[in-house]
């Protein structure tokens, strides 16, 4: 019997997806709240149900059924679970920085349900974040979109599961610093990235071939032709191409990303996410024309020579260019806030509630292609909701409730001292390891020169 | 170099001029209580054995003539133990040296930890101090594993017996892995091992591919198979498991993802926090080498009674609240009907007893315990037949304990090996703490000499030697440790050496990527070992241990 229940499951491909049994998911009834769907307006004291993780029902009086929790939320402010399209919360390693391409490295091998970030963000309204492969590799490894089901003790149970493939790539002074500068290989300088990609390609193109070629002619009769080497790297680069993974590019010069809007175009490359972009403004058009928009930071530059030409208008003139753009953290920090971060661009480019709410909501959606699902409220969307005291764009707004899947993870009024889901039995405090800049963004985390000095010498992690 | 304990071997002369030799291979234990197996109640009865072979057991047996009868009135009879996963007697293999070209985007495989050819055997010494110690605490046969990097070789199954004997049981008993990533190139982190674990694993199965073609069609062009896939096929048809080195539960998981996605056979080892795991580890039916460790209770004894915040004291809570909940995971593993083995990586023999009592008396039944010690290990090792429990024809491999083995005052007097009888001294009972083997008095000078250091660290371990000497009536010397420029060791001088009390503190500088920084260590010394804490500035502390391998005979 038993082994007939795993044939089944083998039959169905359903073999690695034991675990998505156990993600839990709710019922819940949000009444009276200002309702901020984000694709559809406002709705003044608007009631919205939830049953077992999607949303049934937006509109007025609606009662609970039977054994649904109802919240009054009057006078205050629902909207969609904040998402950061850009971030390394929960991953154990960020950075397999030992060589220019690694797309066969794979970030959902690393997540780590542990990290008490993923609490931390969840207090900031953030339901679902991007944990990226980082910087140091021109091609890096896989990402992973998290739903941040905080007190899930095995990974598969925080990995969104039914969210596309992304991939890391990174252009400028980081891969050209770790290989060109530090190992003395390509690439040292911008036209070796270009090099560096263009060639990966290809060579995805021939490994593609010599495996159709190999297909084609295995079960002939007197075949002599063997299977060629299994090679991740290049399959996973051949699945770019295919059009089955979404690139999300670490890019900060205008030059650099029209570059590789150009080697995109060639390679007919249509999913492809500008990441930080702070000379986007620049290319705006041909940002909005070709691509799937950018990701940015609302006011953060100057931290090394290549940010220095930045806006805090950069969001709002690729915006109002028509490039799908949202605002992202790439720290542990600012993804506690990202509701301030959106407030900027009214700020700096005056956009409307609506265009600033959808930079950390609908667009980045977009951009990780989950706008199907989330990012909005709407009737059969998954409810990944959050309660604010006021609007999310006041600068007094605090975050009062937050849930995924309808099960509620943060309770501003139920939000005890210590939240750590693992501690240690031998530390009294668990040690801290303070990085050598700690405003520095996570993406190049593990390749500091002096942390890799002491990583080297110590830590037995290499890079 | 290599030391091959088993060529000692010599055929014995005539005569024996060492007067070493066994007057006989023939022991008859008399008249003591017996426990054949885990859950045996136990039985006064005489066991036989001759040449390393039980030959009988039961009450009323005639002691043959030849037999040298060891008395065993109050005395206590069990299977000797048996160690799912060491590093017993291993000695750590050559660095490799970088060639000219060396690339590390993508080095050659045995500069990247990537060896699954080596084989335990050639780096096992049975004449290694660790074996007595490791026999003394009961254990007679020990899976030992190569050091390494990802997948360091092949392991064996050794007898912990006498040094003249051969000790190798079996050659290839599984293949070793690790979440190591090598230093300074590709793959360099847990994320970049599984990757380069699951390329090395398609690639062995495609190169069988290719050879059975090879084998059967003309014209195909030569096989190219090269000695990491070769090492690998009986990996991937399945024949020897993978022996999986992970420490928490997020290991754990990592390597039995691996598994369901490549479908080798897999054992975990090493365990040491696995509580939200043990489901898993029962519905996967991975069998599993427990760390035979407890964790230390510094953390707990350090909690103050008095003079602390409700916060402090919440966080306490909690730190016990981890530190009970641990002690109880053996139990737990029981309780959800796994049967486990031990392993004694990165453990002391002089802990076993109290980490086995300290399990039982969290929950664990003296049954489980002993099963993980003999009948379970014995199982996943395919010795069943040989080893694990005391059975007429089985190996004779037994322990004779003065008291029931999982007493606290219970002491073992014979640990018996392939039949040979190991004497160990058993003190009076009195109120002497078990350790009271003659520690000499701490001086400045017996902090003199060559030390062996481990530093932990969030990334794994590393370690290396301290020399310390007097120069001019100052101390001074040198460490060893992980070069930052590659593979391989690099030294600095060490300074500023203090030693106030039991206290031993110094400090070195290190210089890596154009910076250079002071490392200070200090600790405590205790007799020839020393614990305490490296630390860095800026970057934290991180618990160093250190033993005195070879003391100064300078006085």
């Amino acid at each position: 019997m038993k082994k007939l229940f795993y044939l089944l499951l083998a039959f169905f491909g359903l073999g690695c997806n034991f675990s998505q049994a156990q993600v839990q998911k709710g019922s819940v009834l949000i009444k009276n709240a200002t309702v901020l769907t984000v694709t559809k307006g406002n709705l003044e004291s608007a009631d919205v149900l939830v049953q077992n993780g999607i949303i049934t029902q937006i509109g007025k009086n609606i009662t609970a059924p039977t054994g649904v929790q109802a919240i009054d939320a009057t006078g205050k402010y629902l909207m969609p679970g904040i998402i950061d399209a850009h971030s390394h919360v929960a991953l154990d390693v960020v950075n397999e920085a030992s060589a220019p391409i690694t797309s066969e490295v794979r970030m959902k091998d690393v997540v780590n349900p542990f990290e008490i970030g993923i609490y931390r963000a969840l207090a900031g309204g953030v339901t679902v974040s991007h944990a990226m492969h980082g910087s140091a590799n021109v091609v890096g490894g896989q990402n992973a979109t998290l739903k941040h089901r905080w007190g899930a003790k095995d990974p598969a149970d925080i990995i969104m599961q039914d969210a596309p493939r992304t991939i890391k790539f990174a252009l400028g002074e980081n891969p050209t610093r770790v290989h060109g500068r530090g190992n003395g290989i390509q690439p040292r300088s911008r036209m070796g990235v270009e090099a560096v990609i263009r060639n990966g390609f290809n060579e995805a193109l021939q490994y593609k071939k010599a495996w159709e070629t190999y297909a084609a002619a295995k079960n002939t009769k007197g075949n002599t032709l063997t299977p060629p080497a299994y090679n991740e790297r290049l399959q996973t680069l051949a699945d770019i191409l295919d059009g089955k993974i979404i690139i999300h590019c670490h890019s900060y010069r205008a030059d650099e990303i029209y570059m590789l809007i150009n080697v995109a175009k060639d390679f007919n490359i249509k999913k492809l996410v500008f990441q930080h972009t702070n000379e986007g403004f620049k290319v705006a058009p041909e940002i909005a024309e070709y691509t799937m928009g950018a990701s940015v930071f609302a006011d953060w530059w100057a931290y090394k020579m290549e940010v220095y030409y930045s806006t805090a208008f950069n969001a709002a003139i690729l915006q109002r260019n028509g490039a799908i753009t949202s605002i992202n953290s790439d720290s542990a920090e600012l993804i506690r806030h990202l509701y301030h971060e959106a407030a900027k661009t009214q700020r700096y480019g005056g956009l409307t509630d609506d265009e600033a709410l959808a930079m950390i909501t609908i667009n980045p959606a977009k951009q990780l292609g989950i706008e199907d699902k989330v990012g909005s409220i709407e009737v059969g969307k998954q409810a990944d909701l959050v309660i604010f005291d006021s609007h999310p764009l006041s600068s007094y707004a605090v975050p009062q409730m937050t849930f995924v899947d309808g099960i509620k993870y943060f309770d501003v009024v139920a939000d005890k001292d210590d939240q750590r889901q693992l501690v240690s039995a031998t530390e009294m405090v668990e040690p801290i390891f303070l990085r050598a800049n700690e405003e520095a963004h996570r993406c190049m985390q593990d390749v500091e020169i002096f942390l890799d000095a002491f990583d080297v010498a110590f830590l037995k992690e290499k890079h | 170099m290599m030391i091959f304990g088993w060529v000692m071997q010599v055929s014995w002369a005539q005569s024996d001029p060492s007067g070493k030799r066994r007057v006989t291979s023939s022991f008859a234990i008399t008249n003591a209580t017996v426990i054949k197996s885990p859950g045996d109640i136990g039985s006064k009865a005489t066991v036989l054995f001759k040449d390393g072979i039980i030959t009988g057991i039961g009450a009323g047996l005639s002691i043959p003539k030849d037999a040298k009868v060891i008395s065993g009135d109050s005395l206590f009879v069990y299977p000797a133990f048996i160690d799912g996963g060491s590093n017993i007697g291993i000695s750590e293999p050559m660095d490799d040296e970088s060639t000219k070209d060396f690339n590390s985007s993508n080095p050659p495989d045995e500069l990247a930890g990537i060896t699954p050819w080596r084989m335990a055997t050639d780096f096992y010494s049975s004449a290694s101090n660790e074996v007595d110690e490791w026999r003394k605490v009961g254990f007679a046969m020990s899976q030992v594993i190569p050091e390494g990097g990802m997948l360091p070789g092949k392991t064996a199954l050794v007898s912990l017996g006498d040094p003249k004997n051969i000790a190798i049981i079996q050659a290839n008993v599984a293949m070793a892995a690790n979440f190591r990533g090598s230093r300074g190139m590709y793959p360099g982190t847990v994320a970049g091992v599984m990757a380069k674990f699951r390329d090395v694993y398609q690639n062995s199965i495609l190169a069988l591919e290719h050879e059975k073609l090879f084998a059967s069609v003309a014209g195909v062009k030569r096989p190219q198979t090269t000695p990491t896939q070769l090492a690998m096929a009986p990996v991937v048809q399945k024949q020897l498991p993978i022996l999986f080195t992970a420490n928490s539960e997020l290991e754990a998981r990592r390597a039995i993802s691996l598994q369901k996605e490549l479908g080798f056979k897999l054992i975990l080892t090493g365990l040491e926090n696995y509580e939200s795991v043990i489901d898993l580890i029962k519905s996967s039916g991975t069998s599993v080498m427990i760390k035979l460790q407890v964790p230390d209770d510094k953390a707990i004894k350090s909690q103050k009674e008095e003079g602390v915040t409700e916060a402090t004291k919440a966080q306490y809570a909690r730190v016990k609240e981890a530190y009970d909940q641990s002690l109880k995971q053996a139990a737990n593993l029981e309780k959800a009907g796994v049967s486990f083995g031990f392993s004694t990586l990165d453990t002391k023999a002089s802990n076993v007893h109290k980490a086995l009592s300290t399990m039982i008396a969290n929950g664990l039944s003296e049954k489980a315990a002993l099963a993980a010690l003999t009948t379970n290990p014995a199982s996943v090792l395919g010795i069943s037949r040989i080893a694990g429990t005391l059975e007429k024809g089985k190996l004779a491999n037994l322990i004779l304990t003065t008291e029931p083995l999982f007493k606290e005052s219970s002491q073992i007097k014979h640990v018996i090996v392939d039949g040979y009888v190991f004497d160990y001294e058993v003190k009076k009972k009195s109120n002497s703490a078990p350790n009271s083997s003659a520690t000499p008095e701490n001086s400045e000078n017996s902090v003199e000499g060559v030390w062996d250091y481990v530093s932990e660290t969030p990334a794994g371990s590393s370690g290396g030697e301290i020399t310390i000497k007097k120069e001019n009536g100052v101390l001074g010397g040198s460490i060893s440790y992980d070069d930052p420029a590659g593979s391989g060791k690099a030294s600095a001088p060490i300074k500023n050496v203090t030693v106030t009390g039991k206290n031993l503190k110094f400090e070195f500088d290190v210089s890596a990527g154009g910076m250079s920084f002071t490392v200070t260590v200090s600790g405590e010394v205790n007799g020839k070992s020393m614990e305490g804490t490296l630390s860095l500035p800026q970057m934290g502390s991180f618990p160093f241990n250190a033993t005195l391998s070879s003391p100064s005979q300078l006085n």
